[in-house]
């Protein structure tokens, strides 16, 4: 069955000394999907901007907003009612021929390019194949995500936001931004089609309805197999009712929650925090 | 009037002794002393003239530009700005078919640009590979979805054309972004008022000296408030130390615009302002001379301080419009050439009137290998590139150059086409104290205010003046020649009297005073400019720009 999720998603960043102009722009509403309703967005911003709000060519939805006025504080919100619905099974009809045609793997070549996050690696390169030798797409997907899950282990704070797939496979762990990068690599050297995906995930498979959690932003990624599919390299669990999609891209660069410039001021601190609550 | 009367002591020499015609098209003569006929009076006129007489012009033509303070910067060293003494002449007939030719390919383009920024349906119809685009560091994903208010993104154009050895123009590039030259096309011709001011007489030359007005009429038409709003227009230079910095000031001047540069400008709330000393003035339009990547650090290069953050949101949102529009370069790369005639055919259901030079696409196998065993024959481009710079000639490479572009094609054909080589046209052109065949192209300007699409009757024609060479481009070191487009009968009486009349006008526009720099984001707190970002693992060390 499907699940109705509040999300609320603050960011705080606090300077050592006032900012006088800045500019941003948000990627935080939930996308609309046949698998996800958004019933509700919302993003506000204080020092109060107007936001001029756009969607971009990956089809997230832009809060473009400057601040003109001092401020040592930055506080963005976004709020949100989703519908999510259970996972469905990957595709496993799709044959490597279908992938390889000519006209599909020129109509996804952006989601097939080696990116700065998610470079093209001989040795990885290697490694996906030999991982990888199934019968179908779906099951090199499948295994490619478990050898993941087996050779990386999940450590916050080993790794930052710059940090790419190769680096964080070198090291033998990161999070899920980490996990994702590694995976879009091994799935774009097979020829899938693999796009970086941006959102929430709740963290609780029977949560109450009613009780707001701490949640976290996350990141999986979604494979073409006739259709986009999404799979979470991080957990192995289905994406389903628990996960809301907010973002797609090549790599985290085309999805950043929040990117911008400032003028004056040092950022001294930022806190980020994601508020879930089942509804239904 | 002219002050040189004609060689009354009859010519000491022959200035065209020893002229060689060869293979290739000489735009003057078609023989050895038996000169074209758009040339008769010219030729004529040169005849009459001892290689003394010829020099003589020349000091005046040195004078003109040292007057005016003309120069041109090469490798970063001012030069005065070679103009060759003899000019470039273009009949009627022929410039009808480079006006409607380029005016056709312009038009090609933006529908092109439009489909590439929107709904993708030339890839849909695979007419062209989504490929191209998707992996041209040119395409810039940010521009999709922004609309020009009159639908055009190709406000100027310079194609640049060059004439094969049958006499037909043939197009050798696309500049669809920001195609310098226009001002040293003026410049040439009021320098050759006073070097030839006889040849102005018995020759119906069109003006070229209307260009800022219909350049500045084509950006107000662009206006998101449209013309009638008496629209703010700027000019946005990179600054003085930029190459190109003299015809930016000489544009905004002829315009009688504000010539600005980033520090100048501000975006509040998606709304451009440039900054007075009486305050801060809306803009509507910016004519910019400044690249994609340094344009708007918010979306291209994080460290530019040469731009101006929030512009390009400003004109998504509609209150600006930015001209010629951000990503046009992903139509005017090597390898796009090479689609350009298809596009004619797919948008515009016409056959293209001017054609490409035969260029070879080596990510195809077949082709690269075609190309490699006849690399000796051919030329090679970096798609990238442009100026001339990295261009590899078979004719004239050494062993070792072919070599080491064979390898250098074969690890990336994305980055390289190959061309059969043009032997370019030639004029005569003075070298010593006589006139010898130089190779040419030209550069004609188009600018589409989105009614028509406009070409001024002139353009630059660049001169190989190394005897032989085929590299034209001024970056290299090449020279200019002023393009006469001679009037046909429907142009008599304005192009006879328009000259020197409009050289008036645009000489009599007021001079702008020099703007201010603005009071803050200077050096104190636009070095300081950081980098903010949303962390999912804790706050990592915002990058530093500046």
């Amino acid at each position: 069955m499907s699940w109705r999720i509040a999300t609320r998603h603050i960011s705080t960043y606090r300077y050592s000394s006032p900012v006088s102009a800045s500019y941003n722009e948000a990627r935080m509403t939930p996308v609309a999907s046949h698998r996800q309703a958004v019933l509700e967005s919302h993003v506000s911003v204080r020092p109060v901007a107007p936001a001029l709000r756009y969607v971009d060519y990956w089809s997230t939805t832009v809060h473009a907003f400057d601040i003109h006025e001092p401020h040592d504080d930055l506080v963005v919100t976004a709020s949100s009612v989703v519908e999510t619905t259970p996972a469905e099974p990957l595709d496993r009809d799709v044959t490597w021929a279908a992938l390889g045609d000519p006209a599909v793997r020129d109509r996804y070549v952006e989601l097939l390019e080696p990116t700065a996050y998610a470079p093209l690696e001989p040795e990885l390169a290697e490694l996906s194949r030999a991982v990888a030798a199934h019968e179908a797409p779906a099951d090199a997907v499948d295994a490619l995500c478990a050898w993941i899950r087996s050779a990386m282990r999940y450590e916050p704070g080993t790794t930052q936001v710059s940090t790419s797939a190769l680096e964080a496979w070198r090291q033998g762990g990161g999070v899920c931004q980490d996990f994702a990068h590694v995976a879009l690599v091994l799935l774009r050297n097979l020829g899938i089609p693999a796009r970086y995906t941006s959102g929430y995930l709740h963290p609780m498979a029977d949560a109450p309805v009613g009780e707001t959690v701490n949640g976290a932003s996350h990141a999986w990624v979604e494979v073409f197999l006739g259709a986009w599919q999404p799979v979470d390299p991080t957990n192995g669990d289905p994406v389903g009712e628990r996960h809301v999609t907010v973002a797609r891209g090549r790599d985290y660069a085309d999805v950043s929650p929040l990117h911008g410039l400032y003028h004056g001021g040092t950022l001294e601190s930022l806190e980020v925090t994601v508020e879930l609550t089942r509804l239904a | 009037m002219p002050k040189h009367a004609l060689g009354t002591h009859g010519p000491v020499e022959d200035l065209f002794e020893g002229y060689a015609t060869g293979p290739w098209w000489d735009e003057m003569l078609e023989a050895p002393s038996a000169p074209r006929k758009v040339s008769l009076g010219l030729h004529e006129t040169l005849r009459a003239l001892s290689a003394t007489d010829l020099e003589e012009r020349c000091a005046e033509r040195d004078r003109s530009f040292r007057d005016r303070g003309i120069t041109f910067s090469l490798s970063g060293e001012e030069r005065p700005f070679p103009l060759d003494p003899v000019p470039r002449l273009v009949s009627a007939a022929e410039w009808e078919v480079i006006e409607t030719g380029v005016a056709q390919r312009v038009r090609a383009l933006e529908m092109f640009l439009s489909d590439v920024y929107g709904r993708g349906e030339i890839f849909a119809d695979r007419i062209v590979p989504r490929r191209l685009v998707a992996t041209s560091r040119h395409f810039h994903r940010a521009a999709a979805g922004v609309e020009p208010p009159n639908g055009v993104r190709i406000h100027v154009s310079g194609i640049d054309l060059v004439r094969d050895a049958s006499g037909e123009f043939r197009v050798l590039e696309d500049n669809l972004r920001i195609p310098s030259g226009v001002s040293y096309v003026v410049e040439n011709r009021r320098t050759m008022a006073r070097v030839f001011p006889e040849l102005f007489v018995s020759h119906r030359v069109r003006p070229v000296a209307d260009y800022a007005s219909h350049l500045l009429a084509a950006l107000q038409a662009a206006s998101p408030r449209g013309a009638r709003g008496d629209p703010t227009v700027v000019v946005l230079t990179p600054g003085v130390h930029n190459a190109a910095y003299f015809e930016h000031s000489f544009l905004a001047r002829q315009m009688g615009v504000e010539l600005v540069e980033g520090r100048d400008l501000v975006c509040r709330h998606n709304t451009l302002y440039m900054r007075t000393t009486s305050g801060e003035e809306r803009v509507d339009v910016v004519y910019r001379r400044i690249d994609d990547d340094f344009l708007d650090p918010l979306h291209f290069r994080p460290d530019s301080l040469l731009g101006c953050a929030g512009l390009l949101n400003a004109a998504r949102a509609g209150n600006v419009t930015i001209a010629n529009a951000v990503g046009n370069g992903v139509a005017d790369d090597k390898l796009a050439y090479t689609y350009v005639p298809d596009l004619v055919g797919y948008y515009l259901g016409e056959r293209p009137i001017l054609p490409n030079v035969p260029t070879y696409r080596l990510e195809e196998p077949e082709q690269l290998e075609h190309v490699l065993e006849r690399i000796g024959e051919l030329v090679l481009k970096p798609v990238d590139a442009s100026g001339g710079y990295g261009l590899f000639i078979g004719p004239q490479a050494s062993d070792e150059e072919t070599a080491a572009i064979s390898v250098a094609i074969r690890a990336s054909p994305r980055s390289w086409v190959a061309q059969e080589v043009v032997l370019l046209s030639t004029v005569p052109t003075k070298v010593g104290s006589h006139l010898e065949p130089r190779h040419v192209d030209l550069r004609p300007f188009a600018i589409n205010d989105g009614e028509r699409v406009w070409v001024l009757p002139g353009g630059l024609t660049r001169v190989a003046l190394p005897r032989g060479s085929l590299v034209v481009n001024s970056s290299q070191g090449g020279g200019s020649k002023d393009t006469w487009v001679l009037a046909g009968d429907e142009h008599t009486s304005a192009a006879r009297e328009g000259d020197d009349a409009e050289r008036t006008a645009a000489a009599a526009l007021a001079e702008i005073p020099a703007y201010g720099s603005g009071p803050d984001l200077g050096p104190a707190t636009g070095g300081a400019e950081q980098q903010q970002q949303q962390q999912q693992q804790g706050p990592g060390p915002p990058c530093s720009a500046g």
